[in-house]
């Protein structure tokens, strides 16, 4: 990736705010806006007025069931979670090839692990979570993984997978600082490509969240920090496991 | 101005990272409407223009407590997924959809804030005041970029000028708006 100057950045703003770069374009603004303060605030403000595009459209009315198909999918208890809540991406793809793979994704975990992950999410001060897990014990494979040594020395998360329900909790905890704008972002790799799986902001450099998925079909889990959330990574992970060596 | 209604918008994401369900209504009743316009606009299609904006009302439950009122208003973040969510499906990317369970509750209206209703059409109304003041090519640039999700090599090819008129449409379109928005107190 060639860095990008600042007269060259200069030139991209506009298309920066407006998610009209390519990938390669993108990337390179976003590392420019590492060490530019003021392409980074330019760009900031660019993008609330392209923002505003949005308020051009006329107002529709949505059927009489849309209503009741958002409450259903925000209501429903996680034991019967047929609902589609994956994590929204903040940018729509700049090219085909930065299209996720597409696949069915619930973020709900069934209250089935209560005691197998309150003990392990308790023990890296992720305990809000528990609260929402409930019920019996299920098989289990639980993964350790260490922050990168430059990156992220002395991190560590924990992912436990609950096989039969095809659900995994993740807590980490000694993350980095996030810097102002910044987020967690995980992700699942899965043959090369990585999978956005949410992000976190936390201010003390804890993370925790619930996942859904076949992870037999996943190789690695990562963290990366991300300037908001991004399609694909633009920084090398703090943290990064194999999910099929996991004890 | 008041923009995005930050007093009730800012209540509401506070309802939402408590895990409080009737915020989601609450939002639903305020830009529900302006949401499926938008995705609508997006992918003609009534259908999954409502998928669209299903997926855009659920994210922002799921992922509330990550919400930084500091880096942009309650009403841009859910709209920008609602966006990205009708681009995604217009560029092909829709994911496959779990089926969804209905039950027959039903959901009375909420009564929504006449006064943030008001500021909202107003400051609707100075937008598309700004938008329909560019040139045409300025406002069909734009348009490809933020509507039909085009990269600037993709609205070039489309519109068959070279690359640097779009790049030169792209910016001087948004600038004027800005400008123009600027102006009359809508944006600072």
């Amino acid at each position: 990736m060639t860095a990008m100057n600042h007269a060259e950045a200069e030139e991209f703003l506009v298309a920066y705010a407006l998610d009209a770069l390519t990938g390669d374009e993108r990337q390179r603004m976003e590392e420019h806006f590492r060490s530019c303060e003021e392409h980074r605030d330019a760009a900031a403000e660019l993008r609330a007025t392209a923002s505003l595009l949005a308020l051009t459209v006329e107002d529709r009315d949505p059927s009489p069931t849309l209503r009741r198909r958002i409450m259903e999918a925000v209501s429903a208890p996680p034991s019967q979670s047929g609902a589609f809540v994956p994590l929204p991406p903040t940018r729509p793809p700049s090219t085909p090839a930065e299209r996720r793979v597409a696949r069915p994704r619930r973020w709900s975990v069934r209250p089935a692990y209560l005691a197998v992950a309150a003990a392990l999410l308790f023990a890296l001060g992720a305990g809000a979570l528990i609260g929402r897990l409930t019920g019996p014990t299920a098989s289990t494979v639980a993964y350790t993984f260490h922050g990168d040594a430059t990156r992220a020395p002395g991190a560590q998360a924990r992912l436990v997978y609950f096989k039969d329900q095809q659900a995994a909790v993740v807590a980490a905890t000694g993350l980095p600082r996030l810097a102002s704008g910044q987020v967690y972002e995980m992700w699942l790799i899965k043959d090369g490509v990585p999978l956005d799986e949410g992000i976190g902001s936390s201010t003390n450099g804890d993370l925790a969240a619930r996942m859904t998925g076949d992870f037999s079909q996943f190789q690695q889990f990562a963290i990366t920090i991300e300037p908001g959330e991004q399609r694909l990574p633009t920084t090398m992970p703090i943290l990064l496991g194999n999910l099929r060596a996991g004890s | 101005m008041s923009g995005d209604a930050p007093d009730e918008d800012g209540q509401i994401a506070a309802q939402l990272q408590r895990g409080d369900t009737t915020a989601i209504e609450a939002l639903y009743d305020r830009y529900g409407g302006l949401a499926l316009g938008l995705a609508y606009r997006i992918l003609n299609d009534r259908s999954a223009a409502e998928d669209a904006v299903q997926e855009g009302f659920v994210a922002v439950w799921r992922n509330a407590a990550g919400f930084d009122a500091s880096r942009g208003g309650l009403r841009n973040w859910l709209l920008s997924i609602v966006r990205n969510r009708a681009i995604d499906r217009l560029r092909g990317n829709a994911r496959a959809r779990a089926e969804v369970n209905f039950d027959s509750t039903e959901h009375a209206d909420g009564v929504a804030d006449p006064w943030a209703a008001v500021a909202l059409d107003l400051e609707r109304k100075q937008i598309r005041e700004a938008f329909d003041e560019l040139p045409d090519a300025q406002r069909r640039t734009l348009g490809l970029a933020y509507f039909g999700g085009l990269t600037q090599v993709e609205i070039a090819q489309q519109m068959q000028v070279p690359l640097g008129t779009v790049k030169g449409r792209v910016r001087i379109g948004l600038e004027r708006m800005r400008a123009f928005l600027q102006a009359r107190g809508v944006t600072a």
